[in-house]
């Protein structure tokens, strides 16, 4: 049987050698490139995105906790990320960063420094865990009106931002 | 006589040409013909069957399981928010699954498409009657076009559905500002309708692979394959052009939606680059289609 003959094993393997070649390849270029080529992901982009993201998060901590309202912009926040633990490490993409995000709750002669191990993913995503103090990010939950535990908003850090 | 031995050449000619083939054009009704037929096929598959009851009932299965049990799948954007907002559960599937189970929705019927002619050994049969072979590849692969656009239509009102059940609670967004829960819902369903530009690459690359094989085991695996190896290449650290020449990055690209404020370069990339793939792919199955010897002995 003719088309028989193209669906035995050794045929689609002997089909399929030039694309996987190709494919293997092309990953190979890809990475090769990847080691020298910068990044998008970069401690500026960084900085700005998880600093507001903090801000908006933090305004919502706080009606969760029937706190006073707050605005974002008023708590002056500012991230300074760092890559790594050594000072050689190259600061941009992928990987662990660790965030120092310094804000004003209560006037800019009380700053307050909420620490976060954050994981930073290829598409420009991020997830960001509370490292103290722990009043603030350090409880998966926060006490809201009527000793309701709500999910606390800046215990874990959902965030993107644009790596086009 | 003589008008007759003027008359000989002209009559055997055409006649001589009938013999060897039918030239008859590619016509649209043709292949509309083809896509009835393939889209009557599928219907009546067991396993098309199963995914589309699955993809109903599915997303009020996770609702459930999610309501039985505490825990959060927090390694996921809007993962630790499934028990308090509802639109955030359809979001999560969407981040867990899309880029993996999508292109495996895709590949069981682009990556069988063709290649089941060949296990059954019937490019033979359907060749021989009047449909040509243009028409025969555009019918096949309109079919399964048609099931990868209609099953994201699908799973976007079956999951945009569980998560209103599941309650109409402002939506934390991914830059930290709280969405309400009407623009929420027309932002999940447009984060899930901008899975279709990934889902008709992946599309035309399991034709592809349907094709050049003539194995429906390649097709449909290698095109999982494919989309899990391209999953774990964006792991690694690579240049931005780089990364979004990759079919799989576009399934992602919703993440901007989400951004305070809202971006859309990867969606726009993703665009071009699924384009890219999508066209590329389906040239070369038809290149590599036409030119095929089929029942040579």
């Amino acid at each position: 049987m003719t088309t028989g003959t193209g669906t035995r094993p050794a045929a689609v393997m002997r089909r399929l050698r030039l694309p996987v070649l190709a494919a293997i390849a092309a990953v190979a270029a890809l990475s090769a490139t990847g080691c020298s080529s910068s990044s998008n992901l970069t401690p500026d982009r960084l900085q700005a995105s998880i600093g507001s993201t903090f801000a908006n998060l933090y305004v919502l901590q706080q009606s969760y906790m029937g706190n006073p309202p707050v605005r974002a912009a008023a708590l002056g926040s500012r991230a300074s990320c760092q890559k790594g633990g050594t000072l050689d490490v190259t600061q941009e993409g992928s990987g662990q960063w660790l965030c120092e995000i310094t804000y004003l709750p209560s006037g800019p002669q009380y700053p307050v420094i909420a620490k976060y191990n954050v994981d930073v993913q290829t598409d420009g995503c991020y997830a960001a865990d509370g490292d103290g103090p722990a009043s603030v990010n350090g409880s998966p939950t926060v006490t809201g009106p009527g000793y309701r535990q709500l999910n606390n908003p800046l215990a874990l850090i959902d965030g993107c931002f644009d790596t086009t | 006589m003589t008008l007759a031995a003027e008359r000989w050449p002209a009559y055997v000619e055409p006649g001589a040409r009938d013999s060897r083939a039918v030239v008859r054009p590619d016509s649209i009704a043709g292949a509309l013909v083809v896509w009835r037929i393939e889209l009557t096929k599928l219907s009546g598959m067991i396993q098309i069957r199963a995914m589309v009851l699955l993809s109903i009932i599915g997303p009020f299965l996770v609702l459930g399981f999610l309501n039985l049990q505490s825990a959060t799948p927090g390694d996921t954007p809007f993962g630790q928010w499934v028990h308090a907002i509802g639109l955030a559960i359809p979001m999560t599937i969407l981040g867990f699954g899309a880029q993996w189970i999508l292109p495996a929705i895709t590949g069981v019927v682009a990556g069988d498409i063709y290649s089941s002619e060949d296990h059954y050994g019937t490019w033979k049969t359907i060749l021989t009657r009047s449909r040509t072979r243009g028409e025969l590849f555009a019918g096949k692969f309109l079919a399964a076009v048609t099931w990868a656009v209609g099953i994201v239509l699908l799973l976007t009102v079956t999951d945009l559905i569980a998560g209103l059940v599941a309650g109409r609670e402002p939506v934390v967004g991914l830059g930290g500002q709280l969405v309400p829960a009407g623009h929420a819902t027309w932002l999940v369903a447009a984060s899930y309708l901008s899975q279709l530009a990934p889902m008709l690459g992946f599309t035309a690359l399991a034709a592809l692979l349907s094709v050049a094989t003539r194995n429906s085991i390649a097709g449909i695996g290698g095109t999982v394959v494919i989309a899990v190896l391209f999953q774990i290449v964006t792991l690694a650290n690579m240049p931005a052009w780089a990364q979004q020449v990759l079919l799989s990055t576009p399934f992602m690209a919703w993440h901007g939606f989400w951004g305070a404020p809202p971006y859309y370069g990867p969606f726009l990339w993703g665009l071009v680059t699924c384009a890219a793939w999508f066209a590329v792919c389906t040239l070369a199955a038809w290149l590599i289609f036409r030119r095929r010897t089929i029942g040579a002995a």
